[in-house]
């Protein structure tokens, strides 16, 4: 495996933890995660990427107790999820793939205090932590919306808020962009941007571009632990992003396609000064 | 043509607003636009899966309403999102066995097409394995050659790669190549892009249920380059000051462009 030391790291003992884990849907003929070691750090945001099939989904339903693994163990904080989930869900909020599954109530503010009416939270409370929870995501304005009548991007607010309502130590998004548009998939990474540091989140996607600023980056394939790098060394190991079947979204590709650095290059117009700069100076 | 969810209700939504739209023979045509810009439902009119509220859908000069559904949906294949929500067959052979056994052909035909289809979908190795063993990338062929099989002249593919990795999705969009040499006809919904830049020959943008242009991608994308591939908005940027960019579309193209103008 891949490993490093270098990058951001935060002190502390890790809120989460997996010991050599490893897990078996059953009927199956081979694990779906074999022997995977890591831990997170309290405001760590770490990445998680790799094929289809890679155990990325495993991993996650194994942290919230969804599943039960075969050998090897689980603890976030304290708690290991498949005997204690119900705690284990107070302290980790979960935000998926299709914004249309998350959502049940008939106004927005409604869903966003969904969570925190199933905890007995006094009203007063409730309200405050609703408004601050809408202002979060940028939805001030949209209380009595319905969430139906909102685009992608919105409604993951919507569920996203919903979470941060709830204020969980721990965030597990799992591939939250992949069903939107451009512009939804900005707004929502925008919002998670803030929420670097207040929070720890494990982040699965497929778009590697959206974990660039992550303190570290996970890589999973055939249900092994390939790689714990930071994204600086992912984005600059040809072998390591070939492997596992990984690759650079456009900008990235045409910067290393034109040998220019890759790290700070990341928007097509920061791609463009870039360029125009290095052409300007060789005209002069 | 027009289309009017749950019409004279208090849920009225009109998704499409008099779009006239042609496919031509032997294109990828790209299908994009945002979020609930009507996307979906354009193109499962295409098999008349939703009957237009207004206007007519023609089919090589026909009416689709005046042709019997089988042969309209053998004619005009159409794979929805998430496709594989639907295999149910315990190998990937008998599933994708399944429709053309509905068009009443010999057992022998059916096996060669089968056969045929995985194969052009580099799935031959998944025949006997069991659908739901299956990585979600295979699946995914698994359910396109499903609809494949049948022999379509037109195949309608409704997000073919979300939810794919990227080394998966260019897989398929290798697929998708095939198919166009084949001399099969693709009309391809995907809101991402960047893939869209690298297959389709021309693009329609759809917003808020209009068509809001229709041409070769270069047209579309640069007449609005602010909502484009990664490409077209890295050339556009550069194109005031550096006219000889041109206006490159597919990756390929803008690199090489864009090393010219570095002198690389």
């Amino acid at each position: 495996m891949k490993n490093s030391d270098e990058g951001a790291r935060r002190s502390g003992p890790p809120i989460v933890f997996c010991e050599s884990l490893t897990y078996s849907y059953p009927a199956s003929t081979r694990p779906a995660l074999t022997d995977v070691t890591f831990g997170l750090r309290a405001g760590e945001y770490v990445g998680v990427v790799g094929p289809n099939g890679g155990g990325k989904s495993t991993l996650v339903r194994l942290l919230n107790g969804l599943l039960r693994a075969d050998s090897g163990s689980v603890r976030v904080g304290s708690l290991d999820p498949a005997t204690e989930p119900y705690l284990v869900r107070r302290r980790v909020g979960m935000l998926f793939q299709n914004p249309d599954n998350g959502l049940v109530a008939p106004f927005v503010e409604d869903d966003v205090a969904f969570g925190l009416e199933n905890l007995g939270i006094e009203r007063e409370e409730m309200r405050e932590r609703v408004r601050e929870a809408i202002l979060a995501v940028g939805l001030q304005g949209y209380e009595r919306r319905e969430p139906h009548t909102l685009s992608g991007g919105e409604k993951q607010r919507v569920a996203l808020a919903g979470l941060i309502a709830l204020d969980p130590e721990i965030l597990l998004l799992d591939e939250p962009t992949s069903m939107l548009d451009a512009s939804g998939r900005r707004e929502v990474m925008e919002r998670l941007e803030n929420l670097r540091g207040e929070r720890t989140v494990l982040h699965v996607t497929h778009h590697i571009e959206e974990l660039l600023d992550a303190d570290r980056i996970l890589v999973l394939n055939a249900g092994r632990l390939a790689a714990d790098v930071s994204p600086e060394q992912l984005l600059s190991d040809a072998s390591l992003l070939r492997e596992n079947r990984l690759t650079l979204p456009p900008v990235l590709r045409l910067a290393a396609g034109l040998g220019l650095g890759t790290a700070k290059l990341r928007t097509p117009e920061e791609l463009a000064r870039e360029i125009g700069e290095k052409s300007g100076a060789r005209a002069r | 043509m027009r289309h009017v969810y749950a019409q004279n209700t208090p849920f009225e939504v009109e998704a499409l607003k008099g779009v006239s739209l042609a496919v031509e023979p032997d294109e990828v045509l790209g299908i994009v636009g945002g979020t609930g810009s009507g996307k979906s439902t354009l193109v499962q009119h295409l098999n008349l899966l939703l009957e237009p509220t207004g206007g007519h859908v023609l089919v090589d000069g026909a009416d689709a309403r005046t042709l019997a559904k089988n042969e309209l949906r053998r004619r005009v294949g159409l794979v929805f999102q998430f496709p594989e929500a639907a295999l149910f067959a315990p190998t990937v052979e008998e599933d994708v066995a399944f429709a053309p056994r509905q068009l009443g052909l010999g057992e022998a035909e059916v096996r060669g097409r089968v056969r045929e289809t995985l194969a052009l979908l580099g799935a031959a190795h998944l025949a006997e394995r069991s659908p739901h063993a299956l990585s979600g990338g295979e699946k995914r062929r698994a359910a396109i050659a499903g609809v494949l099989a049948m022999g379509p002249e037109v195949l309608v593919l409704d997000e073919p790669t979300a939810g794919l990795d990227p080394a998966t999705r260019e897989d398929l969009l290798d697929v998708v190549r095939g198919l166009k040499v084949s001399g099969t006809t693709v009309v391809m919904v995907s809101h991402d892009l960047d893939e869209i830049a690298e297959v389709a020959d021309r693009v329609c943008l759809l917003d808020a249920g209009e068509v809001r242009a229709l041409g070769t991608p270069s047209e579309v994308f640069y007449a609005s380059p602010a909502a484009a591939p990664a490409t077209v908005r890295v050339a556009s940027l550069l194109r005031s000051s550096h006219p000889e960019v041109g206006r490159p579309v597919r990756l390929d193209e803008t690199l090489a462009a864009l090393k010219v103008l570095l002198g690389a």
